[in-house]
């Protein structure tokens, strides 16, 4: 079943005079308990792509429907609060606040997804979150002091802590080894998977397609394929 | 969780870097607004310590009260007729000690009333400022121009006028030093009189008679100029200050906006810190500059009011806020995009 749908998607740069088509009309469905790859070369639009349909970036035209209503037509604080409850985010540098401990990152977006939880049942989560990404033992460890690894697993732990919807991840093992990469898509996958979400990740790591149940091939703004992997 | 403090609590020295340039600023607006009203006190004490009311002089005189001569029938009629009315003449002149050292004194007489001390001929009262210069109750003090000796009869607290001490004498005695029959000035504590009473008369509240003093208004105007003047550069500071830490938040503002934050919420952290590190800043440079209300040097007219303190506290407090808020308006223009692609911040 598709929980976000994406429908002719388009999305134009004005660069100077010349107008650039970065997105030609996507369609894509995106299915729960699925890990969607797009993969292709620089400037393909798939980061753009994903952008849009995490509400980070309008779309010049297109519908993009999530739980049955169009988050195109919604207003910015709209889209907003779909963002804090819905969706989660990996980015590829894990972007964590600095000042803030591992466990204090995860009760933020508690507190930001206006999570009903008590304060006893918010450290509970918190405490079981980070145990699921193996790092219960680093909680009260700033960003400064974790390694790349560590760091991509506290923004794996921040990005579903508040039961979104669907993961965005934008390239979450691009600045990780190898070894790091396969335990980060590991984990990003379970999750998705016990969790029941769907997620939505941009790679260009050939390798770490085969965490994916769906690979979009894009190139120069549109989808040159999509395969299932067994 | 209040992520504000939680910044203020990791980045200590960045906070207390801020934080020291307020308190340094604000230590030294509160401490020559302490200056200025120090100054204002040696200059009028005599006139700002009475009640708000209206002060008469001639208009002939041209607003300078030295040349004011209030005549007799008119004087008697106000005083009469206008509750607490009083008359009074200011000149400046000089004692002569027991050891004969001459000191500069405001000579002050007035008619019997309730704001100034009761001298009969003969006597003298004076500030207390002048048991500094080892004067005490009982001393024979003289004047070039009177005939008899002044007897200390007691010292009064901040009576000053022109920077110099007050010497409260008889009506008697001043006319026999100035040689002059009538009084300068009628003062009212409440402004009742109708136009007809005062024909021939100028009115002036306390605070324009004061300006009517030229020393006192260009004393005043140079100090106060620059009290406002470090208020606006702390605005302007608290401005540049939050402008750059913001410029170097921009990518994490961005991260805030993009997992969901509010951008008003964003607005109450920067707020938040401002506010405490405001309020920090000013409890220090507010303790420590009334501490110098005790502690001035003697010879340093220094008096910092409860009053001026909460003004300009609410002023530093405000214009921090409007710096801070400025400065924010980048927090607003924050694309979440735009920090997801800076990279690691």
């Amino acid at each position: 079943m598709a929980i976000l749908k994406l429908a002719n998607i388009k999305k134009n740069f004005i660069n100077g005079e010349v107008k650039e088509e970065i997105l030609k009309g996507i369609n894509l469905s995106l299915r729960k308990g699925e890990v969607t790859a797009l993969r292709g070369a620089s400037g393909s639009g798939k980061s753009t792509l994903l952008t849009i349909a995490a509400g980070l970036q309008p779309a010049t035209s297109g519908k993009i429907i999530f739980e049955e209503q169009n988050i195109a037509n919604m207003s910015s604080e709209q889209v907003r609060k779909i963002r804090a409850s819905k969706f989660g985010f990996i980015f590829q540098f894990s972007h964590l606040i600095p000042f803030l401990t591992a466990e204090e990152q995860l009760m933020l977006m508690l507190e930001v997804s206006k999570s009903k939880l008590t304060k006893q049942q918010k450290k509970m989560e918190v405490n079981r979150l980070l145990n699921l990404v193996e790092m219960e033992h680093r909680k009260n460890a700033y960003p400064p002091s974790l390694s790349g690894g560590e760091k991509q697993r506290i923004a794996i732990a921040r990005a579903i802590i508040h039961n979104p919807k669907v993961l965005f991840a934008d390239e979450p093992t691009a600045s990780l080894d190898s070894k790091r990469s396969r335990d980060i898509m590991k984990i990003i996958r379970e999750i998705t998977k016990t969790l029941n979400i769907t997620t939505l990740l941009v790679t260009h790591d050939e390798d770490m397609l085969l965490f994916a149940d769906q690979v979009i091939e894009m190139s120069d703004g549109q989808i040159l394929q999509s395969k299932i992997n067994n | 969780m209040l992520i504000a403090w939680k910044e203020l609590k990791k980045n200590k020295s960045k906070f207390f870097s801020l934080g020291t340039i307020v308190f340094l600023i604000s230590l030294l607006t509160f401490i020559i607004s302490g200056l200025a009203n120090g100054l204002s006190q040696d200059n009028a004490s005599l006139i700002k310590n009475l009640p708000n009311g209206e002060f008469y002089m001639t208009k002939d005189a041209d607003q300078t009260y030295s040349l004011s001569k209030i005549n007799h029938t008119i004087q008697e009629k106000l005083l009469k007729t206008e509750k607490d009315a009083l008359a009074l003449s200011i000149q400046m002149g000089f004692l002569n000690d027991v050891d004969g050292k001459q000191r500069s004194v405001s000579f002050v007489t007035a008619s019997d009333s309730k704001f100034f001390p009761e001298v009969s001929a003969g006597e003298i009262i004076l500030d207390s400022s002048m048991k500094e210069k080892e004067i005490q109750v009982g001393d024979r003090l003289t004047n070039n121009q009177y005939s008899g000796e002044f007897i200390v009869k007691g010292f009064v607290e901040q009576s000053k006028y022109s920077h110099a001490p007050v010497a409260f004498i008889n009506i008697k005695d001043y006319e026999e030093i100035y040689k002059v029959a009538e009084m300068q000035l009628i003062y009212m504590p409440e402004k009742v009189v109708s136009q007809d009473e005062t024909n021939g008369l100028q009115s002036f509240s306390n605070k324009e008679f004061l300006n009517t003093i030229s020393s006192y208004k260009a004393e005043q105007l140079t100090l106060n100029m620059i009290v406002w003047f470090l208020v606006v550069i702390s605005g302007m500071l608290f401005a540049i200050f939050f402008y750059m830490m913001n410029v170097q938040k921009i990518g994490l503002f961005g991260i805030l906006k993009a997992i969901g934050i509010k951008t008003s919420s964003l607005f109450y952290m920067m707020w938040t810190q401002m506010s405490f590190i405001t309020f920090v800043a000013l409890v220090v440079s507010i303790t420590i500059s009334h501490l110098l209300n005790v502690f001035a040097p003697k010879g340093m007219p220094y008096y910092l009011s409860m009053e001026t303190t909460v003004i300009l506290s609410i002023m530093f407090l405000f214009i921090g806020f409007m710096g801070a808020t400025l400065s924010g308006i980048q927090i607003k223009k924050v694309e979440p995009l735009q920090a997801i692609q800076r990279g690691e911040g």
